[in-house]
């Protein structure tokens, strides 16, 4: 696996479908937005129809129906098993991708060329120095982007990795009501997929059957199975999808059994063996799916990934959570990112000080009389937030709990602006209270306020 | 090196909302070591008492974001029938569908992984202007908002007017 050679993807790497917005090519910015799936925002990698005829990722839709069993989008119900593969989708998105950067090149390039001759510094030099600040960011990272794809990602596994939809999905599936045997290509009544992979598969792609493919297809199949110069037989059952499993018909000996026979951990609480399970599944059934399915190895990685993030190996406390100090790479730009809000919260606020003396020079005879009652007080920082009748009622609440320095006037004229510190400083709480911050109680906690 | 589903859809949605950001809105992470951490402003809509005041919040992410939803807090005082006295906010966009006891939310204004940052900050922002008083979870606001509207926006206004050091 090369997952070692593949970095963390940082802010810079990340393309989206508002790169377009900052160019003469802005319409493309909905095209773009039309080829990605509405839960993970990124291009469709496998994508699924549902029977109220939406699309998402094979693995998106996976996860959230074992969730809640509903469409992301209508809230329809629907069941995994009613998925079907949207493969003229998918090669939209391949052909898509694959010119992408070209063209996000040429529009910025355009752009430069008919702004250079203007040359108009002042006035509107804040919106041209931006633009063209960003559009040079963005096109020294994509190109340190495809230069690193070209040197580390041969393989089919690399390329799902990385997202960047293959070449050559175009001559797939003809509408013939055959399919492609996984393994060799050939194509068959699915009824004969299983007793093929059992007797006659030859176990690697079969070239006369796929004129076109390309040498990564040819050389990271069969890489994908150990077993593949031999002919016997390939793990046939690799393919078969997992049922869904009624979780609150199995005792827990027979969940461990269920994970052991998957070859994952079966250790933990009983509410992780189930969401390892799901997670197993989601993974499992996505990769059959997929018209470049990777072997075990991989997708056991990828469940390595979820037990570390989300599952029982996830940092408890919210500051590690999201493995963020892997992306400590330069190119998150924090001090950018600090600067350019530290001034559009100056910016903000003075515009509000603005407006508000105008306003309040308006308004302020009116309000004269409850002054006192409010804001008696206007001592800073440490001030207990205005008494309120209901406070004891309030406190009766599970919200009590929530750490009560926050309610401290960040937003005082004078602390706003150093923001950061004031959220420093609350993390400190945040700590405190981490051990009460695993996914389930993070559930419960959002969920407590709807009782109210 | 691991990057979960929620960190990697954070970050897009960062750069979403870097590149195009609502009028009125700012967001992003604290810091690059936590992107399950974001703070946010929002600009009071006008037309309401919040008019003028700037608003900090922070966003909690659970680490299966985005199937389920952040929680968000204000960090300054904000008297509003839907903001709790804590400054946690409790609007239908931030509930999960399905544990809904009092069934006065639309099961389409709930949260689901198709939300995002952007629509959850627009949502707070329409909610300044139009508080639910079905649900509250600051009594003395939504009753005062009920009953005594005038005396309600002169209170959020004497606050807007305070935070701002007028
Ligand atoms: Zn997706
Ligand atoms: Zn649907
Ligand atoms: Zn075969």
């Amino acid at each position: 696996m090369n997952n070692n050679s593949i970095s963390l993807e940082t802010f810079e790497d990340v393309a989206d479908s508002t790169d377009w917005l900052s160019t003469p090519l802005s319409g493309l910015a909905a095209v773009e937005a039309a080829l990605r799936c509405q839960v993970c925002k990124d291009f469709y990698k496998t994508p699924m129809l549902t029977s109220c005829n939406h699309t998402f990722c094979s693995i998106c839709i996976r996860r959230a129906l074992s969730n809640d069993g509903k469409c992301p989008l209508c809230r329809a119900s629907e069941q995994e098993m009613k998925l079907r593969s949207n493969w003229s989708m998918e090669e939209v998105v391949v052909a898509f991708t694959k010119t992408r950067s070209d063209v996000l090149l040429f529009a910025k390039t355009s752009q430069d060329t008919i702004a250079e001759p203007g040359k108009r510094k002042l006035g509107d030099t804040e919106d041209d120095d931006s633009a063209s600040q960003r559009s040079g960011k963005r096109l020294r990272s994509s190109t340190r982007l495809s230069k690193s794809r070209s040197i580390e990602m041969t393989s089919e596994m690399a390329r799902l990795e990385a997202d960047v939809p293959h070449q050559d999905s175009t001559d797939f599936e003809p509408d013939d009501g055959l399919v492609a045997c996984p393994i060799c290509l050939q194509r068959m009544k699915p009824l004969q997929v299983d007793r093929h992979l059992d007797t006659s598969c030859p176990g690697e792609p079969q070239p006369e059957r796929t004129p076109s493919k390309p040498s990564s297809r040819s050389t990271s199949i069969p890489n994908a199975f150990s077993s593949s110069s031999s002919p016997k037989k390939p793990p046939a059952r690799t393919f078969e999808r997992l049922p869904a499993v009624n979780y609150s018909m199995l005792k827990e000996p027979q969940l461990r059994k269920k994970l052991q026979e998957q070859g994952i951990s079966a250790a933990g609480s009983r509410q992780m063996l189930e969401k390892r399970h799901k997670e197993w599944t989601t993974i499992w059934n996505a990769n059959c799916d997929s018209q470049y399915p990777r072997r075990k190895g991989e997708l056991l990685h990828d469940l390595d990934v979820w037990e570390r993030t989300v599952g029982s190996r996830a940092p408890t406390n919210s500051r590690t959570i999201s493995l963020g100090a892997q992306i400590k790479d330069k190119d998150f730009d924090g001090a950018a990112w600090a600067a350019k809000h530290d001034s559009s919260f100056k910016d903000l606020i003075a515009n509000a000080r603005r407006n508000k003396v105008l306003m309040g020079r308006k308004s302020s005879e009116d309000e004269k009389k409850g002054v006192d009652r409010t804001h008696g007080s206007s001592k800073d920082k440490g001030d207990e937030p205005t008494p309120q009748p209901d406070s004891e009622m309030i406190a009766s609440l599970d919200h009590s709990e929530e750490p009560q320095e926050q309610v401290d006037s960040v937003t005082q004229a004078t602390g706003i602006i150093d923001l950061t510190g004031e959220i420093a400083s609350s993390n400190a709480s945040a700590g405190e209270l981490s051990d009460r911050e695993d996914g389930a109680v993070d559930l419960d906690a959002s969920s407590r306020t709807t009782t109210i | 090196m691991a990057q979960s589903t929620a960190h990697r859809r954070l970050l897009q949605e960062y750069k979403m909302l870097t590149n195009n950001p609502p009028d009125g809105i700012t967001a992003g992470p604290v810091s690059e070591d936590d992107m399950l951490h974001w703070e946010a402003l929002i600009q009071g809509p006008e037309g309401t008492p919040f008019e003028g005041g700037v608003f900090a919040a922070e966003l909690k992410f659970p680490k299966d974001y985005p199937l389920a939803p952040p929680k968000m807090t204000f960090l300054g005082e904000v008297f509003h029938p839907n903001v709790y006295q804590s400054g946690l906010v409790c609007i239908s966009i931030l509930h999960p569908p399905g544990d809904d006891p009092n069934h006065y939310e639309h099961a389409s204004e709930r949260w689901s992984p198709i939300q995002s940052v952007e629509k959850i900050l627009i949502s707070v922002m329409s909610m300044l202007a139009e508080p639910n008083d079905e649900s509250p979870a600051n009594v003395e606001a939504a009753k005062m908002w009920r009953e005594n509207r005038p005396e309600y926006e002169r209170k959020v206004r004497e606050s807007v007017r305070h935070m701002l050091g007028l």
